[in-house]
C-alpha cells in the first residue's frame, strides 16, 4: 500500500470522514478538524504500521511559529532557515507555507506525505 | 465482589518494594499477569523471594528511572504487550530547602519527574494503538501534608500527580484513564521503620488508630485496575486512615 493510501486510511478511521474525501491538497486543520489529540493518535498509528518514529513536532510543523520568530530575530533567511527544522519539505513548498500563513494552518496531507517518505528513505 | 478485568499483563513500576510484590500475589490470585521492574539485584533477589511461590506466573525485569532509556528495552522484552501501568517507582530524598544540594536536587527532579512524564508518554502511545489502558500511580500523603525535609519528594510526587490527572483527561475519550491513590502510613518497607520510630506520635495522628496494610492497598489497587471502577478517572483518591482529614 502507498504511503498517500496508508496515511488517507488513518485519517478517514481517526476522524470517522471517507477516504475518498482527502486528497494532497486537504488542509488538515482547515479542511478537516484535525485536533491535537487527533494528531497524537495520527503520530501512533503512523509509528506502528509504517515501522518509522514519528517526530510529532516536526511532521505537523507544532513549532512553524516559533521558528519564523526565531529565523526573524536571527535575521536568517527565513526558507533556508525552516529547510533546516523541516527537511523533508522542499523549498518550494516552504514558500507557499509561508505566503498561506494569513489564512490560518497551514498542514497539508502532502507534508505527511513528504515528511514519512522522507524518514522511509532515511531508513 | 468478583472484579473482573479488561486485560491481562500489568507493568509494576518499583516492583521489588513490599507493596509491589504484595499486590503482583494479588493480580496472580485474579489471574493476571504482572511485570515487576527491579533496578538492583537486591532488588531482584527481593521480588524472587517474595514471589517465589508464583513460579512462570510473573516476570521481573530491569527498569530504572535513572536510566530512562530503558523504559524502551523494557517494552520490547515484553512485546509491547501491556494492558496496565501501576507506578510505585519513586527516589528518596530528605533535605531541607534551603540546605539542598544544587546537583543532587536537579538529579532527583530528572529521574523522579521528567523520566516519569517520558514513560507515561512511551506508555500512553502503546495504550493508544490498543484504544485502551490503565494507569495507576501510587502518591503518598506527603504530597498534601508538608513536613520538614520531605519539600522536594512532596514536589515530585506531586508533579507526578499531575502528570497522571492531565493523561487521564487528554486521553479518556480514547479508554487511557488514570487513577492516583495517595497513601498515608503503611505498614511496610520506610514506613514500618518509620512508624516504629515513632509509634505514638504517628498512631495519635491516625483516626483508626493504625497504619494501612499491605494487603488493603493491593485489594484497592486491584480495584482501580478493574471494570467496577471505570467511574474513577484524573483524580486523587486518599487512603490514610484520616490522617489528612484532621488538623
Amino acid at each position: 500500500m502507498d504511503i498517500l493510501t496508508t496515511i488517507k486510511d488513518h485519517l478517514a478511521e481517526i476522524l470517522d470522514i471517507e477516504a475518498e474525501e482527502i486528497t494532497l491538497e486537504t488542509y488538515l486543520v482547515r479542511d478537516l478538524g484535525v485536533e491535537s489529540i487527533d494528531f497524537l493518535e495520527l503520530a501512533v498509528a503512523f509509528n506502528s504500521s509504517l515501522g518509522i518514529e514519528i517526530e510529532d513536532d516536526e511532521i505537523f510543523l507544532a513549532n512553524l511559529r516559533l521558528y519564523l520568530k526565531e529565523a526573524k530575530e536571527g535575521k536568517s533567511d527565513i526558507v533556508s532557515y525552516l529547510a533546516q527544522k523541516y527537511p523533508s519539505l522542499a523549498k518550494e513548498r516552504l514558500k507557499q507555507i509561508l505566503q498561506d500563513l494569513d489564512d490560518g494552518p497551514v498542514l497539508k496531507v502532502k507534508d505527511l506525505v513528504s515528511y514519512v517518505s522522507f524518514r522511509c528513505q532515511e531508513g | 465482589m468478583k472484579l473482573s478485568f479488561s486485560g491481562h499483563q500489568a507493568l509494576i513500576l518499583g516492583g521489588s518494594c513490599d507493596l509491589a510484590t504484595c499486590l503482583a500475589r494479588s493480580m496472580v490470585q485474579s489471574e493476571l499477569f504482572p511485570v515487576l521492574t527491579f533496578r538492583s539485584k537486591q532488588g531482584s533477589e527481593r521480588i524472587s523471594a517474595q514471589m517465589a511461590s508464583f513460579s512462570g506466573k510473573y516476570k521481573a525485569l530491569y527498569f530504572d528511572l535513572a536510566q530512562p532509556e530503558s523504559i524502551d528495552s523494557l517494552f520490547s522484552e515484553i512485546n509491547d504487550d501491556v494492558d496496565f501501568l501501576v507506578d510505585f517507582a519513586q527516589g528518596d530524598m530528605e533535605a531541607l530547602i534551603g540546605s539542598v544540594n544544587i546537583e543532587e536536587m536537579e538529579r532527583y527532579f530528572s529521574q523522579n519527574v521528567s523520566s516519569r512524564a517520558r514513560v507515561l508518554r512511551k506508555t500512553a502511545r502503546l495504550f493508544l494503538r490498543k484504544k485502551r489502558g490503565r494507569l495507576i500511580f501510587i502518591s503518598s500523603t506527603a504530597a498534601q501534608r508538608a513536613n520538614p525535609g520531605q519539600g522536594f519528594y512532596a514536589a515530585a510526587k506531586s508533579a507526578s500527580e499531575a502528570l497522571y490527572r492531565n493523561l487521564g483527561l487528554e486521553l479518556a475519550d480514547r479508554g487511557i484513564t488514570t487513577v492516583t491513590l495517595r497513601a498515608g502510613y503503611i505498614d511496610s518497607g520506610r514506613g514500618r521503620d518509620f512508624i516504629q520510630v515513632n509509634k505514638e506520635d504517628v498512631l495519635s495522628k491516625v483516626p483508626i488508630s493504625r497504619p494501612i496494610t499491605c494487603d488493603e492497598v493491593a485489594e484497592t489497587v486491584l480495584f482501580f485496575l478493574s471494570e467496577s471502577s471505570r467511574g474513577f478517572n484524573a483524580t486523587e483518591i486518599v487512603m490514610d486512615g484520616g490522617l489528612v482529614a484532621g488538623k
